[in-house]
């Protein structure tokens, strides 16, 4: 169907008015050529680009006509054509005015060299290849500071930090305050400008206190019609990483196993992993092993009674078993056209991805239209609209426990258990009532889960903006734009019968929730701009904008289910169905603006300032004003510099950003407008004896300020931006400190108190950070080239005051510490010489948390190279972190567990065989005594040691420490190195597609998280955390582009 | 041409500025949340709060049950701090007298008195001092409050369930939200005034302090059943009903833990088969070989435990070679089970009998601990046959030995109910003795006399805390140590 769309287009194409052919070359003043370069005809839609060699050819209208040639970072040139038909070109490098302009806030294109803060821009064209299934994983790597965690799992999001804040999503300047990461299609992003910093986007106001990603989408560009098609596909065939378990021992507990009805005591309803060894041959047996009644043993019809079968390791593959080859698979068809009048560009795009465990897959559609008109010169409309549908009938349910799919294949299978056994996943003649497992106390036969547990989700976005703009005199524009929100979305939680939940068995469920969500932001403003003398520049706006949100939540579950696998909440077998509701509205009014002043091309100012009030705190303290001031100085253009310096700025800023919203607090519903407000939550209803039903309140438990004043951060920034050899190697420094006082923080006070904190503006933390960006082209001539750019940045938080005085903080932290110093780990007592105590053979507690380390990575880096030689492109990137902890809890639960390969060992043949014979490695309490102050500190030491000579059970050790202590209480560093992208892409040549319907087309093949080197076993460090994750994969495909 | 573009402009400029015209003070409440409420509301919150009591901890701590998945710190008693989670019913209390006073409905303040004796009484038998006079008084400033002595906040317990009683009396007509007596304000002054003495008995080793006045007080409200009536009967009993309704389950219901690593504790099933105790059969599944062997669940010796002293691969091997047995079914399988209890007129005439044996009332004590026992085992539906047989038994009899067979029958009466209660009547008593003799008890043998204050009182409220500590205990803030309710005098 698409192919019949495509062919009719090409019908239509205008090719046939040209008349006069122009060609030639374009090089550099080395004489190098110049691939890339943009030619146009002036006043008409007709243009052509360079290819690699340099060469083009262009149809223009007739032998008067002129052609531009532009190119970043070249002077543009304008030459007539006077009747010639062969024009080669030389540009000249515009060192001394670098024409680089970025996106910054509010839309607003500005000059990089005017900029007095750091922002980095990512081009569309480098997300277009290698596919990841939401655009911000595609950035990993590529920012300097933004820090993207990726997760292993399907359709969750990555973790996004940029200076270790969270940033504001912006998409065609209105910010998205819904950060839905999956309703940008990649292909449709013309560059993603990262504005680091408050000052960067304080005229967003609060939302923007912590920098922004801003994306502008493609618009139709001037010139012929073009019809773009862009696959890409990419197969998720293997793993970078699995747990890797040991294949000796099998389900069971000290050693036994026996099956009995798989949800008993005994030594399989436990559900340990410390059972018999598995393949032990026993000659008296039929098969020759060890043989056992086991869950898929055949039933004697005589006795009844389960025959015992051999106890061997089936299992050893089960993550292959299980889970299939993902795909990712994007398509996307744009078309646009447009002249100096109006221009227009019409995209459709799916994503299907599908999950590798079986049954999972998710659609991502977008439809978006856009375009401009300008009527007049003093008149012009701009006006995006995106209708997107992320749409699945189950995804796989993610965190630590029986829904988690490693955590019922192979944390909790012994490899006596062989998945492909598990493909029936009913019990006889219980269909409907009750799973088949070997064990259905604690987990969840995976296909059982894949098949029968199935989360739906069904999200119908909607959004665009409008912007206007109306020149009254030739200085003074009026502005006016808005941009709304509008999403509805469904949930649906299927739980089927005998589903395991963490701690019970389900009666079956079914749960439907529903979100309506409206937004709207509208700015209206005036704008000033003038050139007051040749050398001074001015402009500025001044502007209100409005924010409104509105917000409805609703939720309706069963109480058990009476018919099986029939989801209706009529099928409710409770007495009542369950159900909550919500609604939140909230606004902002706001007025804000700015001065932007140049002077002789060298100095650049620019002055900020916003007064916002909003909904979110009580009245009197809800209108707040903050400004801000950066400026930079181009010191090239100051002084003679040497030859090799091309340029050289320097450039700073200071802002101050306020913020009225209470949002994450631990108590409150986070993004809840109305989180100032002390009030009465729903209790537990309770019936009483009769069944009558009473409703309950309880007040809630965070005591709440009536004077909250908003959340405030100083920041500032100096940078510098110098490049050399002719912009061959440019190197990019920022340095940034923040202030964040007045936050809006839950002040723990005694529990005695009748509260367990307080919200109140406490608390005073420090931030700071470096970024380093080098970008070289080490190598540029005829035919090759070489691009490369190294980033890396290094953030701090530290705790500079404690509210109240307090010498530590809950975590144990003293003013001036890191706020991500791990003070307070459950640790072992030690004998003050780093040996631990043990008490009969086991270790004793510390009761007061102990230092393990900080979290925060050392530095996040990222490398990248682009290869180009002649029509091919090879994109390497290799990116990581290094230093910095995680908790595990795979690794934790595999020593816990019994899967560890770490716990195949002597001790655990002896524990096996009824032997205590593990000692662990420290000292025994011989005499004496030791007290502790309240902090912990050790007041009075009499103690006397021997080394530790008890020996325990190896398993109960295990069972009880998880071997914490050997392991650093499963607090790993998240040092790691990825081979994060790879890319191989052909461009056809011209002379080739000249002979096809194309104008142009490539082809790529592309890898993503092809190879990871990490300190931490058994997972990804990727994700940051670890709370069980799905095993990571590697991704392999390819991409085809095809423009007409 | 040009005023086209103008009107164009303005017209957009116009329709877009709808959408910001919402005003910043139509959205300041919260619609999804009161700022009042009738105290009714909060009465059903502290209601299910209080009387909910099923505990496992517990029942590892007082050798009723064994845990075999791992060392567990109340079963080896090596447990350490214990939280201040009960200041936050406390809280709940204290706005149930804000909207009693707002709607002038004095009933609830009455009952408030109860749930706040109730509350800090369990906070203070856990720890020794804690904050009470000072406590709940954040909204007025106070974040760090000081410390009561245990005899001050016991002295203020002992005069507010009195008050309570006699206000009820009066004003107890209107009490709406009550899921355990529907609103009968005897049967509320039956459970205080039963509470009441309770707590006395709970000071037993006191009785020679003064302003306590512990054997008077007991006298009083046994010697005066009209003004202080008492639980007259097992239907009084102050329990919370669990239902087949999704939060209102027992606790237990389809509990994972419970079917696959809990076991009977030996010492427990062992006297029940001394005792020819049918209420084993009403505790405890058969051992899975006395299953095997088709032994009849009435048959005693199909019943085994586990040692809860024992080291924990000791008891998984007996476990897994089907020597122990579980639970009973009925405490996982069934929504509704039995009731949450508070306090019950089997405990009650158990306290009687002390008192009686004690001399603190000119009563008969067998009188009493035999009504005890028989309440007990009908509330596990034992046939009165069998009841008359056990109560005939010699084993049973009150004899010399009477406080030791009164402690023993409520530890058997208050198997996985009433919380920790049984704990702390064997701390007080030493009756029953709770096993320590096998490898795998910590804390050096001994079993912990309270837990250690919160960590966080170690960061917001330092001074108190320890001001508290070093008055109470020159060994530090320590399991072991013995707090004033625990010395005798």
């Amino acid at each position: 169907m698409k192919y019949y769309f495509i062919v009719l287009l090409l019908s239509i194409t205008p090719r046939l008015f040209a008349q006069h052919e122009v060609s030639g070359k374009v090089t550099d003043a080395d004489g190098i050529p110049l691939g890339g370069v943009n030619i146009s005809v002036p006043r008409t839609s007709l243009g052509s680009v360079t290819d690699f060699d340099g060469f083009y050819t262009i149809q223009a209208t007739s032998a008067q006509d002129s052609l531009t040639f532009s190119y970043i970072g070249f002077k543009t040139q304008t030459i007539p054509i006077a009747g010639k038909n062969q024009l080669n070109v030389v540009l000249s490098e515009d060192t001394e005015q670098l024409k680089e302009v970025v996106v910054t806030a509010l839309g607003i294109k500005k000059e990089t060299k005017a900029l007095g803060y750091a922002v980095q821009e990512v081009q569309g064209a480098s997300l277009e290849k290698a596919k990841e299934p939401n655009f911000i994983s595609a950035l990993s790597g590529k920012v300097a500071g933004l820090n993207i965690k990726n997760s292993t799992d399907l359709f969750q999001n990555p973790e996004i930090s940029l200076r270790g804040e969270s940033p504001l999503l912006v998409i065609d300047g209105i910010p998205d305050r819904t950060t839905d990461l999956w309703k940008v299609n990649a292909d449709d992003i013309e560059s993603i400008s990262v504005l680091k910093g408050a000052t960067a986007s304080a005229l967003y106001g609060s939302v923007g206190r912590n920098g922004a990603i801003m994306i502008t989408t493609k618009k139709g560009k001037e010139g012929k019609i073009t019809v773009n098609f862009n696959n890409s596909t990419m197969f998720q065939p293997s793993f970078i990483r699995v747990p890797k378990v040991q294949t000796t021992y099998g389900n069971g507990d000290n050693g036994n196993y026996a099956y009995v009805n798989g949800g008993g005591g005994g030594s399989e309803g436990g559900g340990w992993i410390w059972g018999p060894k598995l393949d032990q041959p026993d000659p008296s047996t039929p098969s020759g092993y060890m043989e056992t009644p086991q869950y898929n043993s055949p039933i004697n019809p005589e006795t009844g009674e389960r025959i015992p079968i051999p106890y061997i390791s089936r299992g050893k593959n089960n993550i292959e078993n299980f889970f299939r080859t993902g795909l990712v698979q994007t398509n996307n068809l744009s078309i646009d056209w447009g002249n100096d009048k109006a221009n227009y560009r019409i995209s459709l795009s799916n994503v299907y991805q599908k999950g590798i465990v079986p049954n999972t897959d998710l659609n991502n559609t977008s439809f978006s239209i856009g375009g401009t008109i300008t009527p007049s010169d003093k008149f012009k409309v701009a006006s995006t609209l995106t209708y997107n549908k992320q749409y699945t009938n189950n995804f796989p349910a993610v965190g630590y426990g029986p829904t988690n799919y490693l955590y019922n294949l192979v944390l909790w299978t012994g490899t006596d258990v062989d998945v492909r056994d598990l493909r029936n996943y009913w019990k006889e003649e219980q269909e409907g009532y009750q799973q088949r497992h070997y064990n259905t106390s604690w987990y969840n036969n995976p296909y059982f889960q894949a098949y029968e547990y199935l989360q739906g989700y069904d999200k119908d976005n909607l959004f665009g903006n409008l912007a206007a703009e109306y020149r009254l005199l030739p200085e003074i524009t009026l502005k006016a734009r808005a941009g709304a929100n509008v999403y509805g979305l469904q949930r649906t939680y299927k739980e089927p019968k005998s589903y395991v939940g963490y701690n019970e068995k389900s009666l079956g469920n079914f749960t439907v929730q529903n979100t309506n969500y409206f937004d709207i932001t509208t700015d209206f403003g005036i704008r000033f701009e003038k050139d007051l003398t040749e050398n001074i520049s001015l402009s500025g706006e001044a502007a209100y904008s409005g924010y409104y949100r509105i917000q409805n939540f609703h939720s309706t579950s069963t109480d058990g289910l009476n018919v099986p696998g029939f989801y209706n909440l009529d099928n409710n077998a409770g007495t009542t169905l369950i159900g909550e509701n919500r609604e939140e509205k909230e606004a902002i009014h706001s007025i804000y603006g700015f001065v932007d002043l140049g002077f002789y091309d060298a100095f650049y100012l620019s002055i900020t300032a916003r007064n916002d009030k909003v909904s979110t705190l009580a009245k009197g303290y809800n209108s707040f004003f903050y400004p801000s001031v950066s400026g930079s100085v181009v010191v090239s253009n100051l002084t003679e510099m040497p030859d090799w310096i091309s340029f050289a700025k320097i450039r700073g800023s200071w802002s101050r950003v306020s913020d009225g919203k209470i949002e994450d607090i631990d108590g409150l519903n986070a993004n809840n407008p109305y989180n100032y407000i002390q009030a009465y939550d729903k209790g537990q209803p309770w019936s009483n004896a009769e069944g009558i039903r009473y409703p309950s309140s309880q007040y809630g438990r965070l005591l709440i300020s009536d004077a909250l004043k908003p959340k405030t951060s100083d920041s500032w920034e100096i940078g510098t931006d110098i490049r050399f050899f002719r912009n061959r190697l440019g190197i990019d420094i920022a340095y940034y400190q923040a202030k964040d006082y007045n936050n809006l923080e839950n002040i723990p006070i005694s529990d005695a108190s009748g509260y367990q904190g307080y919200l109140l503006n406490g608390n005073v933390y420090k931030r700071k950070g470096i970024e380093f960006t080098v970008n070289a082209t080490p190598v540029r001539n005829e035919n090759f080239r070489w691009d490369t750019q190294v980033n890396f940045s290094q953030y701090r938080r530290y705790i500079d005051e404690i509210y109240g005085d307090k010498e530590y903080t809950e975590d144990r932290l003293k003013a001036g510490d890191r706020t991500d110093k791990l003070n307070n780990v459950s640790v072992y007592q030690t004998d003050g010489l780093g040996n631990i105590i043990y008490e009969n053979g086991f270790p004793v507690t510390d009761p007061y948390g102990r230092y393990v380390g900080y979290t925060e990575p050392d530095w996040t880096y990222g490398f990248s190279n682009t290869f180009n030689y002649k029509n091919f492109t090879l994109s390497v990137l290799f990116d990581g972190r290094i230093g910095g902890l995680m908790y595990s809890s795979t690794n934790q639960k595999m020593w816990w567990g019994g899967i560890s390969p770490g716990t195949v060992n002597q001790y655990r043949d002896d524990a096996n065989n009824g032997e205590s014979t593990y000692t662990g490695q420290g000292v025994k309490v011989v005499s004496g005594d030791v007290t502790y102050d309240s902090n912990g500190n050790i007041t009075g030491d009499t103690r006397q040691y021997a080394p530790n000579d008890i020996p325990v059970n190896y398993i109960s050790f295990m069972k009880t420490t998880s071997n914490a202590h050997n392991e650093n209480y499963h607090y790993y560093s998240q040092t790691f190195i990825k081979l994060r992208e790879l890319s191989l892409t052909y461009n056809v040549p011209e002379t080739l597609v000249a002979k096809t319907p194309f104008n142009a087309m490539s082809v790529s093949f592309v890898g993503r998280n092809l190879w990871l080197s990490s300190k931490i076993p058994n997972v990804d460090p990727d994700p940051g955390k670890d709370n069980l994750q799905a095993p990571s994969t590697r991704s392999l495909g390819f991409n085809f582009n095809l423009k007409f | 041409m040009k005023n086209i573009y103008k009107t164009l402009f303005i017209t957009l400029f116009s329709s877009l500025s709808l959408g910001s015209c919402t005003g910043i003070d139509d959205l300041q409440d919260d619609p999804n949340r009161a700022l009042e409420v009738p105290p009714e509301l909060l009465l059903t919150q502290l209601e299910t709060r209080a009387f909910n009591t099923i505990s496992l901890s517990a029942a590892l701590a007082t050798r009723q049950l064994v845990f075999t998945d791992g060392v567990n710190s109340d079963q080896y008693y090596n447990w350490q701090r214990s939280g201040f989670n009960a200041y936050e019913d406390l809280k709940q209390v204290q706005q149930m007298v804000l909207e009693a006073e707002r709607t002038e409905m004095p009933a609830y303040k009455s009952l408030a008195r109860f749930f706040r004796s109730y509350f800090i009484t369990g906070l203070t038998r856990t720890f020794g001092d804690v904050p009470y006079t000072e406590a709940i008084l954040a909204t007025e400033g106070n974040f760090a409050p000081a410390y009561d002595t245990q005899k001050d906040i016991y002295l203020s317990v002992l005069n507010e369930l009195k008050t309570a009683s006699e206000e009820l009396a009066e004003n107890g007509d209107n009490i709406r939200g009550d899921v355990i007596y529907t609103g009968d304000a005897l049967l509320w002054r039956k459970l205080i005034n039963s509470y009441y003495l309770r707590v006395l008995l709970s000071l037993s080793n006191k009785t020679g302090d003064a302003d306590l006045n512990i054997v008077q007080r007991f006298r009083e409200v046994v010697n005066n059943p009209g003004t202080y009536p008492v639980l007259a009967s097992a239907e009084d009993n102050g329990v919370l009903p669990f239902h087949n309704i999704e939060g209102n389950r027992y606790p237990l219901f389809q509990n994972n833990g419970l079917q696959t690593a809990y076991y009977m504790e030996k010492t427990f099933v062992d006297r029940l088969k001394t005792l020819q105790d049918p209420r084993l059969f009403s505790f405890a599944q058969r051992t899975p070989k006395a299953v095997q062997q088709n032994m009849e669940v009435t048959d005693f010796e199909a019943y085994n435990g586990l040692s809860g002293s024992a080291p924990l691969d000791e008891n998984v091997d007996i476990a897994g070679n089907g020597d122990a047995s579980m639970i009973n079914e009925r405490y996982y399988k069934e929504a509704a089970n039995e009731p949450g209890i508070l306090i019950s007129y089997a405990e009650l005439q158990f306290i009687l009998a002390e008192a009686a044996y004690r001399g603190w009332i000119s009563k008969d004590a067998d009188t009493f601990y035999k009504n005890g026992i028989k309440a007990s085992m009908e509330f596990y539906n034992i046939a009165e046959e069998d009841i008359n047989t056990y109560l005939e038994n010699p084993a049973v009899q009150l004899g010399e030995n009477a406080i030791e067979n009164i402690l023993t029958q409520k530890h058997i009466a208050m198997f996985m109910n009433t919380g920790w209660q049984i704990f702390f009547e064997q701390r007080r008593t030493g009756y029953p003795e709770f096993d320590v003799s096998g490898g795998g008890v910590l804390n050096n043998g001994r079993i912990p006399k309270r837990w250690m204050y919160p960590a966080k009182e170690l960061t917001q409220n330092r001074a108190n805390v320890d001001a508290a500590i070093e008055r109470q205990f020159p060994e530090g803030d320590d399991i072991n140590a013995e707090m004033w309710l625990v010395k005798k005098e």
